[in-house]
């Protein structure tokens, strides 16, 4: 289909879709993180870009980082030090993990870029007092985009881009949901590629992109598949191979709990009352990641609705390597599962990862066990 | 009706075959550098001591890092499904399986008819493989094959504190240089891949009886850490190292069965 192959396109050449962005005279303002409040970004006139490591050499960032910190800000890191996010024109960090928060703080000693900001999101989320924090700390990044841009950003403004990033994330749930009921009707490269250009191209175009692949792919007679059922867990997914691993596996994935999936898109921002206050309303109802607090059972919780809602044969966390909150979180997460007698299987890869024996063995043999 | 099993591991390559449910041989070979030709080196060998033609083979089944190379095979299997089977053949009362090959070790949960329950596996690091004893091996100038009377001659074995492959080698040549008994430093060896092995059937709460499979059960040395370390006895048969060949060879059989 070729308005996925746009997608394709998109992830195989960021720097090149930046720079038609930028043609159009539109800042671009990248981040790390699935709490970046992307909808502030796009009411601002900018592109929200959201930054994943080129999986280059580990050279410049060795200064700075251990190796021990994990592969997607070290490689961040290395892209920035080397030019290769030259075009970026500021960058948002949200309060969440140590890692990101400690990448912000070389980061801007080494500004390189002209926009900095944190955006210091309250930690736990299940109090009244931070639900007024967050609407707070969002109004003050607000107030440091328009200085950034010199342009004030009206309740219309913020109106215009919560319609346009429920457009996007409401087609993204739409595909989720047709391939958890055909599963094969889209393949897991493609999804993958759908889901990561909707997080660097231009709004405008993803927003007009997705509807016809909805279209599409209702029309499209689904495969009649076999294949296990399967839900992922974890941070960031950037690596096809994983993907192409579990369908050569005889697996498709049905659903995830990451922070570039169903994270970053599920979630749809009232239309119908305050703008400020319903974004705010978003990021603290949303799923929240290891790294934030709702209740100490949430995240089981949710993996559990997660699991029934796709009739999923088993549950694949994908533990990037050096993950402090998600590592924490492994273990109850893998109690939980075992009470309701869910079957699952915990990968540790990081963003170089490549399609290895031992990856493959262990996909293969967990397939086949559930 | 006969069937035969082909894993090709990254030190050897095995082959066995069964006919009528029944062992009928195996054959084991070094792999080198080539898997492809490994495969049909090891299956030609195999036929040839079995007294066997190919076209009496109705099935074949691949396992190992190379089982994608065997171009012959009807399927290929990974050697976790294919050691339970294999196990689960030899003696039906085995519910957990320690294997430790050339490149990975893994710990095997069985169920009561003989599926993989739970499984765990190495990471990418080879310690706690045979890889890390064969390095070591190497540095203390004997054969794999001595390894195991070394060790049982040890008094105090030493103490290895690195995980690590290259991290252990440059620690057991500070040993040497010490002058420590070559017999303690590879007892010392021993437990120190053994903890790591341990770390992986304790992560799936293995279950008795367990068997050890795999080139490195031929270690004495390293059977007897690993009992020490665990707890518990582990059976280890005559042909823990063409277990997951048997294993293939069974699974080749349902195939054909199905």
């Amino acid at each position: 289909m070729k308005e996925i192959e746009s997608f394709h396109d998109a992830i195989r050449d960021v720097s090149a879709i930046a720079y038609t962005i930028k043609k159009k005279s539109k800042k671009i303002i990248g981040y790390l993180c699935s709490y970046a409040p992307e909808e502030l970004i796009v009411a601002a006139g900018c592109h929200p870009m959201r930054l994943f490591s080129s999986k280059s050499d580990i050279v410049l960032a060795e200064n700075h980082l251990q190796a021990y910190c994990c592969s997607l800000v070290r490689g961040v890191l290395e892209d920035s030090l080397s030019g290769r996010l030259d075009f970026l024109d500021g960058t948002v960090f949200p309060h969440t993990c140590d890692s990101i928060q400690r990448l912000s703080d070389i980061w801007r000693m080494n500004g390189r870029y002209e926009f900095f900001a944190d955006v210091v999101l309250p930690a736990k989320l299940n109090t009244q007092s931070a639900r007024t924090y967050m609407k707070d700390v969002l109004t003050r990044f607000k107030t440091d985009l328009e200085a950034a841009t010199g342009k004030t950003i009206t309740d219309a403004d913020l109106s215009d881009a919560i319609k346009k990033v429920n457009l996007i994330r409401n087609h993204l749930s739409t595909i989720y949901t047709l391939n958890s009921r055909n599963p094969g009707l889209i393949t897991g490269g493609d999804l993958y590629a759908i889901v990561k250009g909707s997080m660097v191209m231009d709004r405008d175009i993803v927003a007009d992109l997705l509807p016809v692949i909805v279209t599409r792919l209702e029309q499209t007679q689904p495969p009649v598949t076999s294949a296990k059922r399967i839900v992922v867990s974890g941070s960031i997914c950037d690596s096809p191979v994983f993907y192409t691993a579990i369908e050569a596996a005889g697996g498709v994935i049905v659903g995830d709990d990451l922070c570039t999936g169903q994270r970053w898109f599920e979630g749809k921002i009232s239309e119908d009352i305050d703008p400020l206050t319903a974004i705010s309303e978003r990021y603290m109802d949303r799923m929240n990641c290891p790294a934030k607090h709702t209740t100490l059972t949430a995240r089981g919780e949710n993996l559990l609705a997660l699991a029934e809602k796709n009739t999923a044969h088993g549950i694949i966390f994908m533990l990037q390597k050096f993950c402090d909150p998600h590592a924490f979180d492994t273990p109850y997460l893998k109690k939980f599962l075992d009470e309701k007698k869910i079957k699952h299987m915990v990968l540790e890869m990081d963003d170089q990862q490549q399609r290895s024996g031992q990856l493959s063995t262990r996909i293969e043999t967990f397939i086949h066990m559930i | 009706m006969m069937y035969a099993g082909i894993d090709i591991g990254s030190n050897t390559a095995k082959a066995a075959v069964i006919k009528d449910g029944q062992l009928l041989g195996t054959q084991v070979i070094p792999t080198g550098y080539n898997p492809v030709t490994a495969g049909i080196k090891v299956f030609d060998l195999l036929l040839e001591k079995t007294a066997q033609v190919k076209t009496e083979i109705a099935a074949i089944v691949a396992t190992g890092y190379g089982r994608a190379s065997v171009e012959f095979a009807d399927k290929a299997m990974t050697e976790i499904i294919c050691h339970a089977t294999g196990a689960y053949f030899m003696n039906p009362t085995i519910r957990g399986i320690i294997d430790v090959g050339g490149q990975d070790s893994k710990a095997i949960l069985l169920d009561t008819s003989g599926r993989v329950e739970n499984f765990a596996m190495n990471d990418k690091c080879a310690a706690g493989t045979g890889r890390f004893l064969e390095v070591m091996a190497n540095t203390l100038e004997v054969t794999l094959d001595q390894l195991g009377n070394f060790s049982r001659r040890a008094d105090t074995p030493s103490k290895i504190s690195s995980i690590c492959t290259v991290f252990a080698e440059s620690e057991v040549i500070s040993m040497i240089a010490n002058q420590q008994r070559r017999e303690n430093i590879i007892a010392g060896l021993h437990e120190s891949a053994a903890a790591r092995v341990a770390i992986l059937a304790n992560k799936i709460n293995i279950r008795e009886p367990v068997m050890m499979t795999g080139g490195v059960a031929k270690n004495s040395g390293m059977v007897t850490a690993l009992e020490n370390r665990l707890g518990f006895e582990l059976l280890v048969g005559e042909l823990a190292q063409e277990n997951g060949a048997i294993g293939a060879a069974v699974l080749a059989s349902n195939l054909s069965n199905k």
